[in-house]
């Protein structure tokens, strides 16, 4: 019995090592092509062999977060443009982090590319989020809650960060158009400038900067900066009835069209108390001078009592209405 | 209200009349005091004698009746309930005006409030803008040396509109200054009624806001005083009130900044004189030093970098000195005017990059959730703005217009002021404040012009001889493109054709649209502060079909049994929102309150809420909580209650605890958040939850709804079997708005077993048991 013992024993340590040898090498194998692919580009793409190959079939030592996707034009997901983009951010964050590691990788399967691939998991909506974990099998929480937490690169972020405790700090790629767009305009006036740089006149002109002035104050008193930061519809459309309705029912909320329709009455009034004063005071002849001032007054108490009107429709138990109600 | 309209019938006559003589008041700054004094002092001594007695007498009574209309509109929430302190903040204010009158100046800058955030304790004196509490401690001491003894209480709560006479005052000094009289009176009553200063001024009100806009507007005054003079008496005047401002508000970074940009756009447009020169130089040093002495401000002023801009406009101002100064001595001016614009594109790219700086800071910080969650934090539709201004905001850029037009040194600076404010506004709500003034500034510029044509009768055609002599100033002055001292005084005289031209029918019916649009102003003025800015939030009110009210005094009621019910060290745990009333009404500890400087504490606040009941029960225990305090509005319909803003606690405890709350799981698989069956299992068994709805379930408001229906949600609630295990409900007010729950103490031990008691004795050598019983007992008394 000591003898079998002794020789058993390398025998059957020889064939676990052989064996764990073999899976060592399969699965480095895998990690090293998918850190391959992972090098090209950062989200991988897959189809169903090696959706098979990678994420389902064993060893498997890193953790899949895999995007289910119809990206091909006919199928005219919109969502799923969007969710790309910014799956991408992610996974570039991911991959071009100094704690990048095999342990995570990002990919996606297209419908039309892997479409068995959607049948074996029983899915019939894209996109969608799966996380599959290095050990185990996935859980309920594997699965993204997209309808909840919405698709920004943030969320998904945290919601890869609780399932494998990997932090990765989304870099969102600096928007050079602003800058550019800015840049650009500087550079005409300045060449421009630099054009009629003999001539330099219009710098001078009161009328210039007097219109500039109103145009930025008549953008910020008409709402465009909340438009900015909350970024609402230009104007809703009710589905059932087709009919385009371009004032918000709530005083909380506004739509773009909105508004412009505000800052055009605004500018109306504004117009109409200039007008009344250069009636007054400017040299033309009398005939224009009183068609100016009716025309200013006419502008001042038309499109105040029409938004006022306006007010009244959003701000609902408000008692004064003027000309129009 | 009458008063109100005698005033506005009043001041367009005031304006009609000051068109000439005013004029000439405004000119002598203008043109550097030089010969056009004679042609003001020949306006005036035309009309000596009656006009100017009356024209004074007048404005006199009008900007009285201007501040008078200002107090009394501001008084709606006293005359309803009671004097009594509004709200959240100024309950702080009011108890630390408390302390200072109780215990004196000193005391209570060194006061450490150790009910306050407890366990940490707040540093009060050096964390808070002292002028609040000082002007009304200065206020109560002088009254009471007059013998005239009023509460504290009462000079808190009528502090605010007091100030704003104050401010109307101011607002006619500083629009005096950049148009004319007539403009002045306008300014001062559209800023004594409108909504937008209403807001944060009604009487109850105690808070920083409603002094500093006084101290804003009379350093502004002061500012454009001392630029037009250049006299370092009102530079320092300037200095002052800059102190006093700073003392007041946190707001006092938009002088700081608006002042240096006023001088950097003078450069800019090659209007730089000695007297900016020496109002900025000595502002710069004298404010900076006086700002260095508020305690809360300390050392920011040198270090952070929304200061930093007022730095470097100093720098640029002296190097632009000094080559003025080489210029005069050299001939080389090409070179030196490259210098310049080499200095000044240097200047304005570091100018640029602090704006840029401070506007990327401000974003990030509306990202926070606690910030984010501050309603006052949001940004601006065009619904508030007009709700808040009416007709003002639709013409006062026609008085930008104007003063543009007809630009001078000290329109360039309303200029600014105008298209800085106008941003901020629009990107948070709260700083609509800030832009009110300057609104009413220029509207009443815009109605001052439109009315100064066409309200002027034939009389008018008589002008004293002296505005004619004086047009020949403007000739000499018209080859500067620039200098515009005359400009005004030409539609004066450019008034006279007009006048033939345009019949009167017509400028009758112009002035009369006119004045309705104004009395359209008055009106809904009156309206929204009379609805929306006059509830003191403390006390609630209701009223029945038939009209009669009912008055809900439920936080009064449930702070005031805290107050004579519980141990006077008791800790009481709440949402911040609640923490200064519990301080100032209930006088015990609180966790945390609306000073958020914490936000790891009010995390834990938002995780004991949002946590099951085991979980929250071990927090509250290593907080030592003795009582909890809800808000819950299910049974009146009230939507400020905790349940509404209970996504924001748990939003926020996410943020410092990502591991265990997470807000996904209080929402339905659909995303909705409901209270009702459907709801989230985690939202149904929190303690938030489980607080708000205990016993609710047993309770039928109405017939025609079942048990337990939640009116604010419309909902009925989905767990109606709530039971407590850990918790006692201690307290429920008359309308269930104000719950207190008892957090009860660590159960006793498991009873000693009787077994083991009992067969001790039986052993014989027990050297062990009796030891190990003895340690247990020594455990025990411990």
């Amino acid at each position: 019995t000591h003898c079998s013992c002794i020789l058993c024993g390398p025998t059957v340590t020889l064939a676990v090592v052989l064996v764990g040898v073999c899976l060592c090498t399969l699965l480095s194998e895998k990690v090293t092509q998918m850190m391959e692919w992972a090098s090209k580009r950062s989200v991988i793409r897959m189809n169903g062999d090696k959706f098979r190959r990678f994420v389902k079939a064993p060893p498997r030592n890193y953790s899949m977060v895999i995007m289910f996707t119809a990206l091909q034009p006919q199928r005219q997901c919109g969502v799923c443009r969007q969710a790309d983009e910014e799956f991408q951010v992610l996974a570039n964050s991911w991959r071009y982090s100094s704690a990048f590691t095999n342990k995570v990788f990002f990919a996606s399967v297209d419908f039309d590319e892997g479409s068995d691939v959607f049948q074996m998991l029983n899915m019939n909506s894209a996109p969608t989020f799966l996380h599959f974990p290095s050990k185990g099998k996935p859980r309920r929480s594997d699965t993204y809650e997209l309808q909840v937490r919405g698709f920004a690169a943030e969320q998904l972020a945290r919601w890869v960060a609780d399932r494998t405790d990997v932090q990765i700090r989304v870099i969102r790629p600096p928007n050079y158009a602003g800058p550019l767009l800015l840049g650009f305009l500087l550079a005409v006036i300045g060449g421009l400038a630099y054009l009629r740089r003999h001539n330099l006149e219009f710098l001078f002109n009161k009328n210039v900067w007097a219109f500039s002035a109103l145009c930025f104050v008549l953008i910020m008193t008409s709402g465009q900066m909340w438009n900015h930061i909350r970024g609402p519809p230009y104007a809703h459309k009710n589905p059932s009835t087709g009919q385009v309705s371009y004032i918000h029912g709530s005083s909380q909320a506004q739509f773009v069209a909105e508004t412009h329709i505000v800052l055009l009455f605004n500018a109306a009034v504004t117009m109409g108390m200039v007008l009344l004063c250069e009636a007054a005071t400017s040299d033309m002849d009398i005939g224009k001078r009183k068609i100016m001032c009716v025309a200013g007054i006419g502008l001042v108490m038309l499109f105040f009592s029409w938004l006022l009107s306006i007010f009244r429709a959003k701000y609902h138990g408000y008692p004064y209405s003027f000309l129009m109600s | 209200m009458a008063e109100h309209h005698a005033a506005s019938d009043g001041k367009h006559k005031a304006s009609a009349n000051a068109g000439g003589s005013v004029h000439g008041n405004s000119r002598p700054g203008a043109a550097g005091g030089g010969g056009g004094g004679g042609g003001g002092k020949g306006g005036l001594s035309g009309g000596l004698t009656q006009p100017a007695g009356w024209q004074s007498l007048l404005s006199f009574s009008i900007l009285f009746l201007a501040c008078l209309a200002g107090f009394s509109s501001r008084l709606f929430a006293v005359i309803r309930f009671e004097s009594i302190i509004h709200e959240f903040d100024p309950w702080f204010n009011y108890r630390s005006t408390h302390h200072l009158t109780t215990n004196g100046f000193f005391e209570f800058l060194n006061w450490f409030d150790e009910r306050a955030w407890y366990p940490l304790g707040r540093i009060v004196g050096g964390t808070v803008y002292p002028g609040l509490m000082v002007t009304a401690g200065l206020i109560h001491y002088v009254l009471n040396l007059l013998h005239i003894t009023v509460h504290i209480r009462d000079v808190c709560v009528f502090l605010a509109p007091v100030f704003s006479g104050l401010t109307a005052i101011s607002t006619f000094l500083l629009t005096r200054e950049l148009w004319n009289q007539g403009a002045g009176l306008l300014a001062a009553c559209f800023i004594a009624i409108v909504p937008g200063y209403i807001s944060r001024s009604v009487a109850g009100s105690f808070d920083n806001e409603g002094i500093a806009i006084f101290a804003l507007q009379f350093t502004y005054y002061l500012w454009v005083k001392s630029v037009k003079t250049g006299s370092v008496f009102w530079t320092i005047g300037c200095c002052l009130s800059y102190f006093y401002m700073v003392s007041a508000w946190g707001g006092y970074v938009f002088i700081i900044n608006l002042i240096p940009l006023h001088v950097f756009v003078l450069l800019l447009m090659q209007r730089y004189s000695r007297r900016v020169y020496i109002a900025y130089s000595t502002f710069y040093i004298v404010g900076l030093i006086l700002s260095m002495q508020i305690p809360f401000v300390g050392f920011q002023p040198i270090r952070t970098s929304e200061h930093m801009a007022a730095a470097g406009v100093f720098a640029l101002l002296q190097a632009y000195a000094f080559l003025q100064y080489l210029k005069d001595r050299l001939t080389r001016q090409e070179f030196q005017t490259l210098f310049f614009l080499g200095v000044s594109l240097a200047a304005g790219v570091v100018f640029l990059t602090v704006i840029y700086l401070t506007y990327t800071g401000i974003y990030a910080k509306i990202h926070i959730p606690i910030i984010a969650s501050v309603s006052e934090h949001q940004p601006t539709t065009w619904v508030s703005f007009f709700f808040d201004l009416h007709i003002l905001v639709c013409t006062f850029p026609a008085g930008l217009w104007f003063c543009i037009k007809n630009i001078n040194d000290e329109r360039v600076f309303v200029a600014l002021y105008a298209i800085s404010a106008v941003y901020f506004a629009g990107v948070m709500v709260r700083l609509m404040l800030t832009l009110t003034p300057v609104v009413c500034m220029l509207s009443a510029v815009a109605f001052s012009s439109v009315f100064e044509h066409y309200m002027g009768d034939d009389t008018k055609r008589e002008k004293p001889p002296a505005e004619d002599s004086s047009d020949e100033d403007d000739k000499r002055n018209s080859g500067n493109l620039y200098d515009k001292a005359g400009k005004v005084r030409k539609h004066v005289s450019e008034q006279e054709k007009a006048e033939e031209g345009l019949g009167p029918n017509v400028k009758s019916i112009v002035t009369m649209l006119m004045l309705m649009l104004l009395m359209m102003f008055a009106v809904h003025c009156t309206w929204v502060t009379s609805n929306a800015y006059s509830s003191p939030s403390v006390v609630l009110a209701s009223y029945n079909h038939d009209g009669t009210r009912n008055i809900l005094d439920d936080f009064r009621e449930a702070y005031y049994w805290l107050r004579q019910n519980t141990d006077e060290h008791a800790r009481v745990m709440s949402w911040w929102d609640y923490g200064y009333q519990i301080a100032g009404m209930a006088n015990r500890t609180t966790l945390v309150d609306n000073n958020t400087w914490n936000n790891s504490h009010i995390a834990l606040v938002g995780k004991a809420m949002s946590s099951n009941e085991s979980a929250a029960y071990q927090i509250m225990r290593s907080l030592d909580v003795d009582y909890v305090l809800i808000i819950f509005g299910g049974v009146i319909g009230y939507s400020g209650d905790d349940i509404n803003k209970f996504l924001w606690m748990v939003r926020i405890a996410e943020g410092e605890h990502p591991k265990d709350i997470r807000e996904s799981d209080y929402f339905t698989p659909q995303g909705e958040f409901r209270v009702d069956k459907a709801g989230s299992p985690t939202l149904l068994n929190c303690l938030m939850y489980k607080m708000s709805y205990y016993r609710f379930g047993e309770m039928q408001l109405d017939f025609r709804t079942p048990p337990g229906f939640d009116r604010t949600r419309n909902a009925e609630i989905g767990n109606k079997d709530i039971k407590f295990k850990h918790l006692e409900e201690a307290f429920t007010s008359e309308h269930w708005l104000v719950r207190i729950y008892k957090v009860k103490n660590l159960d006793n031990r498991e009873p000693l077993d009787h077994k083991l008691r009992s067969v001790v004795p039986k052993q014989k050598y027990t050297s062990k048991k009796v030891a190990g019983h003895i340690l247990f007992c020594c455990f025990n008394q411990k």
